[in-house]
């Protein structure tokens, strides 16, 4: 693995690309097209991956750069490590602001349509939103897959848990996952017998475990329904401790920073509490760990500086032809060259917003006119107050438990389920503490010398912030479209956002409002939850107001279902439209329930290659695609 | 002390003990040279120290196992563990200088030395006569006619514990015994202790003794005639060969002749810390003094916290670690700050302990 | 260096004094002179000298008395319409390596600086930071303490 040769001879220039035919065209070099690759290169098939973004990234220099980058950046936003690139560009929480109705805000790469303004962001750049992403690979539940069947709410998936669960358990496999197995049997989830995740559980930090002492086991009502709480560990895609029963006993060995050269590091976490927006040592996964085995066989080519522009449709037969694609050499510079990829199966695997923006600006909103319709996301609800001991702050992963016995009940007929975040850094994310209480202390508080040290240890160390991930449900009123007014500098239509909650959701905000209230005053802990009117955030509801933060979970714009008339792709990722097109990703998901979407796409992104292969298998024979 | 043929358990036991003081010995100048590269820099370089570094805890650890299965009692604590550095090793027919000293090419050259010492190509040879220095990091030999030699090699010395370990056990099946009767609770297994390349054994018979013997012996220089070691890995003499070089080994490369990508080192990306600083080095009373001092404590306390480790209480590793976190930054603090009086130089850790009385 | 040892000096006892770690942990960062330049580069020679002359002052007046050293500070320095600004924004760049923008107020009064704008003056700067120290964390992204340690109660110094 660490002598994978990953420089500049695995990289093809855009007329060679053009020239070959591929047995699979992958648009995107994240988790689901860096598993896709993987999977069909491993048994000999030939695959391209066109990545928007630069790809100078799999080197320990590389990856340094990033780094450093974010240590010298003012803002520690998610997308702080990774350059400003006008060729494909990123949407940043940073260019966020308030809308006013009917005005949209074109002001960031994502054009919001409101009515309410969403801060999520994704990542172009090799490994996609993998490198920033926080690590946490929960599993979905059993009842999250029959939504519409168990609670007459949202859409039922075409598949089911058990029909996904042996994809779990690849995911597990390629994402690293720790935890205790044993801790992650609740609301019907299942684990084969013998079943180990492949590292031990992340230890809970000291915060985790004062909460629990005064937490567990108590018991709240909601609509009749009894609940007790219990903090409990949250599985995460980073190398801890290795399990020696997993798979069978053969035990698991952790993988740790990529790199041509050998290098040791990242394998195992050291705390260094900046999972969000880079783990500086590589000990969490990101999905050049599995493109570096994918580009080891010598089947795949990556093409970085390459946007996917149009996917080309043959209109006798409705097969993809080919996908046009813009190749720039100099980031700052739009100069480019356009190419066309062809080859016998394509997969879209660019993430929610980008797959339907290109299908759409494509003019392929498919039969069912649902392409980039029910975009979702996790709204997340933060509450925050500080412990009545010190617990010390930004220590350790960002989290490491969390309260998960309120994902799922029978008040999901009326309300949104929820899942709970302890964090370990403190009120970063809801105040951008510790800064803002230093730059408090210091120009209101008047203080300086010991006086600032000890108030800094009295207003941070004690820090509590809970983070509620609360359920939203399709609806096809959120959604992504694309209008011609705006472009970006390769010309390349913008995404154009709506986005609003529904009651629904509201109602399971406000119950986490008053859980959380719950929570501060069993623990003595003093609140300090206020919600700025002014934010732009901020939205009302029965008399109450919150500020809702984006989960960067994109979803739902090309959900599966079970015919071309109810949904874009099947069960497994296919096209209704188009037989040779898959499109990959949190976007097939009909509901996303309270689970963090980069495990189930991942195993999602197993059960596709696999379907893939069998096509495949089928005609080996280029020759003929060729000729279609 | 001087060292004896091993045909007893506690000679065994001594030479275990000298192996742990000996694999420690090369941290405090690993780190010193790891420390002194200024931050956001020489990446390659600190990569290489790092994992070198953490190499040699895993092959003190693996030590403090065998000596643990053989039922001895590890000691990091105890007086005289720590050298006073410069301290020597054995080259062969002379002994060469190991120091506390920046990331140097000078450094590098030792480190070279350390991990590929020569080695005697008779077996004649394996126990030498000659001159002893003084502050010899490898205890000398005891001849049968009670004369001083001395091991050709940290080779040679392994070797023979080695032998040691494999004539006592068939000594004591003779009887029905066996020589790994220590308490298996006080094994470090790969729950408490991780290494970057190379896992921690657990040592419960003379098969896991002499392969941790082997790991503790081919890490540093490789297999055989080969740039990397048993476990695929490249041997930390080619590791820092490559900073020399100035090209990265790739699989398949021969020895001297790498064929990666370029290592950039910038040697003057560096803090100017005084070679084998000691404490008299500091006025007294300043901040600097009392901060080298409290370094020491740290340090000591650190060795304390490891015998512990070792003693049954393998969980304490995690609070080592941390201890380490705490010791780099003293350390570091101690590296930027100038010693008065001097032209440029700026302080380091001594590494003394026990602290000496006349401060 | 962009002015005598002395000033460095002072401009070490003062940034002691206003950020609570000593000189010793200050040079200790790596990051003196790369501040003491910054802040003439934003500043000018001038109102750093102004502001190292206050200093010399109030120290000499207050000698070994602590409360008079604070009382003093306050009253010529933190409350001085153009010093205390700058004084509150030496303690931010220590704590976080980051140069906030003067107040509007201070730009209004003494001028606009052309430097005095929001930025990390060097990667390194926030990794030194003071602030990680004071809460007994290490700066997020770096220094990364080891696997496990934060089930350990937190070690915060006293001061």
């Amino acid at each position: 693995m660490s002598n994978t040769t990953l420089g500049k001879p695995h990289r093809s220039d855009p007329a060679d690309v053009s020239s070959s035919i591929y047995d699979v065209v992958i648009v995107g070099a994240g988790v689901s097209g860096a598993i896709i690759a993987n999977e069909l290169s491993q048994t000999g098939f030939r695959v391209l991956i066109l990545e928007a973004g630069p790809g100078h990234d799999l080197t320990i220099p590389g990856y340094e750069q990033y780094l450093s980058r974010f240590y010298a950046s003012a803002s520690k936003d998610n997308n702080a490590p990774y350059p400003r690139n006008r060729n494909a560009p990123m949407p940043r929480s940073t260019d966020v602001r308030r809308l006013q109705p009917g005005e949209p805000d074109a002001s960031g790469y994502i054009v919001q349509n409101g009515p309410l303004a969403l801060d999520s962001t994704y990542t172009r750049v090799v490994g996609g939103t993998t490198m920033h992403w926080e690590g946490k690979a929960l599993r979905m539940l059993p009842e999250d897959f029959e939504m519409r069947t168990r609670f007459g709410r949202g859409l039922d998936w075409p598949i089911s848990y058990e029909q996904l669960a042996p994809y779990y358990r690849k995911a597990e496999f390629e994402l690293g996952v720790s935890a205790d197995v044993e801790d992650q049997a609740y609301h019907g989830i299942r684990f084969d017998p013998g079943y180990v995740y492949p590292m031990r559980g992340i230890p809970a930090s000291y915060l985790d475990k004062t909460v629990a002492r005064g937490l567990n086991g108590a018991e709240v009502t909601l609509r009749g329904e009894k609940f007790a709480l219990t903090v409990r560990g949250t599985p995460q895609a980073r190398n801890g401790v290795p399990n020696p029963r997993y798979d069978g006993g053969k035990g698991y060995v952790p993988v740790g920073a990529v790199s041509v050269e050998q290098v040791e590091q990242g394998e195992r976490c050291q705390g260094n509490n900046n999972c969000v927006p880079i783990c500086p040592v590589q000990a969490k996964y990101h999905a050049g760990k599995t493109l570096v085995k994918a580009l080891a066989t010598g089947r795949v080519k990556l093409l970085p500086q390459a946007v996917a522009s149009k996917v080309v449709i043959d209109p006798g037969n409705g097969r993809v032809r080919h996908i046009e694609f813009k190749a720039y050499s100099d980031p700052g510079s739009t100069e480019h060259a356009t190419g066309i990829a062809r080859g016998r199966v394509f997969v879209l695997a660019a993430n929610a917003v980008e797959n339907a923006r290109l299908m759409l600006a494509s003019d392929l909103p498919g039969t069912s006119n649902l392409v980039g319709r029910n975009l979702m996301d996790h709204p997340f609800l933060l509450t925050w107050g500080l412990m009545p001991e010190i617990t010390g702050t930004l220590r350790g992963t960002q989290s490491t438990s969390g309260i998960q016995d309120l994902r799922g009940g029978a008040f999901r007929r009326h309300q949104a389920a929820f899942a709970v975040s302890i964090h370990n850094d403190g009120w970063s994310w809801a105040t951008g503490s510790p800064y803002s209480v230093l730059a408090d202390i210091v120009d209101r508080q008047n203080q300086f010398g010991a006086a600032l040290r000890r108030r800094l240890v009295d207003q941070v160390s004690r820090q509590l912030q809970l983070a509620f991930m609360v359920e939203l449900l399709p609806d096809q009123n959120n959604r992504v479209t694309v209008d011609a007014r705006y472009t970006d500098p390769l010309g390349n239509l913008r995404p154009v956002i709506s986005y609003g909650l529904s009651d629904y959701t509201l109602d399971g905000i406000a119950y986490s409002r008053r859980l959380s209230r719950l929570i501060f005053q069993r623990l003595g802990v003093e609140d300090h939850t206020t919600y700025d009117p002014l934010d732009y955030a901020y939205v009302s509801y029965k008399g109450e107001g919150y500020t809702v933060r984006g989960g960067n979970h994109w979803a739902g714009t090309h959900i599966m279902g079970t015919s071309a008339k109810d949904s874009v792709v099947d069960g497994a990722q296919r096209s209704w439209d188009h037989e040779n097109l898959y499109l990959v990703g949190a976007g097939s998901m009909p509901t996303t329930g309270t689970s963090n979407t980069t495990l189930t796409l991942s195993a999602l992104s197993f059960l596709t290659a696999e379907r893939i292969r069998g096509e495949l298998d089928q005609d080996r024979s280029p020759a003929t695609i060729a000729a279609a | 002390m001087s060292l004896k043929r091993i045909t007893t358990l506690d000679e065994l036991h001594n030479y275990l003990h000298a192996a742990m003081q000996l694999e420690h010995a090369t941290i405090p100048p690993y780190l010193t040279a790891l420390y002194s590269i200024q931050p956001g820099t020489n990446s390659a370089a600190f990569h290489v120290l790092r994992v070198v570094v953490v190499e040699e805890m895993l092959h003190l650890t693996l030590a403090a196992n065998i000596l643990n299965a053989v039922g001895g009692a590890p000691d990091l604590a105890r007086e005289g563990f720590v050298p006073l550095y410069p301290a020597y090793l054995p080259d062969g027919e002379t002994d060469f200088e190991v120091g506390l000293q920046r990331f140097s090419r000078e450094a590098v050259e030792t480190f070279l030395r350390i991990e590929r010492p020569a080695r005697s190509s008779e077996e004649s040879q394996r126990l030498v006569r000659r001159q002893r220095v003084d502050r010899g990091l490898l205890p000398t030999f005891r001849a049968e006619d009670d004369s001083d030699l001395h091991f050709y090699s940290i080779g040679e010395f392994y070797q023979e514990i080695g032998r040691g370990l494999a004539y006592l056990q068939e000594e004591k099946a003779k009887s029905g015994e066996t020589l790994f009767s220590g308490d298996p609770a006080r094994q470090i297994t790969p729950d408490y202790y991780y290494s970057g390349g190379g896992e921690i054994i657990p040592v419960s018979n003379l098969e896991t003794a002499q392969e941790a013997i082997r790991l503790i012996s081919e890490q540093g220089e490789g297999f055989g005639k080969r740039i990397y070691d048993y476990e695929g890995e490249l041997s930390h003499y080619y590791r820092f060969q490559q900073l020399v070089l100035g090209r990265y080994y790739r699989k398949g490369d021969a020895p001297d002749h790498p064929s990666g990508g370029p290592v950039d080192v910038d040697w003057d990306a560096v803090y100017p810390v005084k070679t084998n600083a000691c404490l008299a080095d500091y006025p007294q009373p300043s901040e600097l003094h009392a901060a080298a001092v409290e370094f020491n404590a740290r340090y000591k306390d650190f060795l304390g916290r490891l015998t512990q480790a070792f003693s049954g209480r393998p969980e304490l590793l995690l609070d080592a670690v941390g201890d380490m976190f705490r010791i780099r930054e003293t350390a570091s603090q101690l590296m930027r700050n100038p010693i008065p009086g001097t032209s440029g130089l700026n302080a380091a850790p001594t590494f003394e302990m026990p602290l000496p009385t006349e401060t | 260096m962009h002015a005598d040892q002395a000033e460095f000096q002072d401009f070490l006892s003062l940034s002691s004094v206003v950020t609570g770690f000593t000189a010793f942990q200050l040079q200790g960062t790596g990051q003196a002179e790369s501040y003491f330049s910054t802040l003439i580069d934003i500043l000018g020679e001038a109102t750093v000298a102004a502001l190292l002359q206050v200093f010399r002052r109030v120290q000499r007046e207050t000698g070994e008395d602590a409360a008079a050293l604070d009382r003093l500070l306050r009253a010529a320095i933190f409350s001085d319409e153009k010093l205390g600004p700058i004084a509150r924004n030496l303690i931010k760049l220590w704590y976080v390596g980051t140069w906030y923008p003067l107040p509007a107020a201070w730009r209004e009064a003494f001028g606009e600086l052309e430097k005095d704008t929001t930025f990390v003056v060097s990667p390194a700067a926030y990794t030194e930071g003071l602030l990680w120290p004071a809460i007994g964390a290490n700066p997020a992204g770096a220094k990364g303490p080891g696997y496990g340690t934060w089930s350990a109660p937190p070690r915060i110094p006293e001061v």
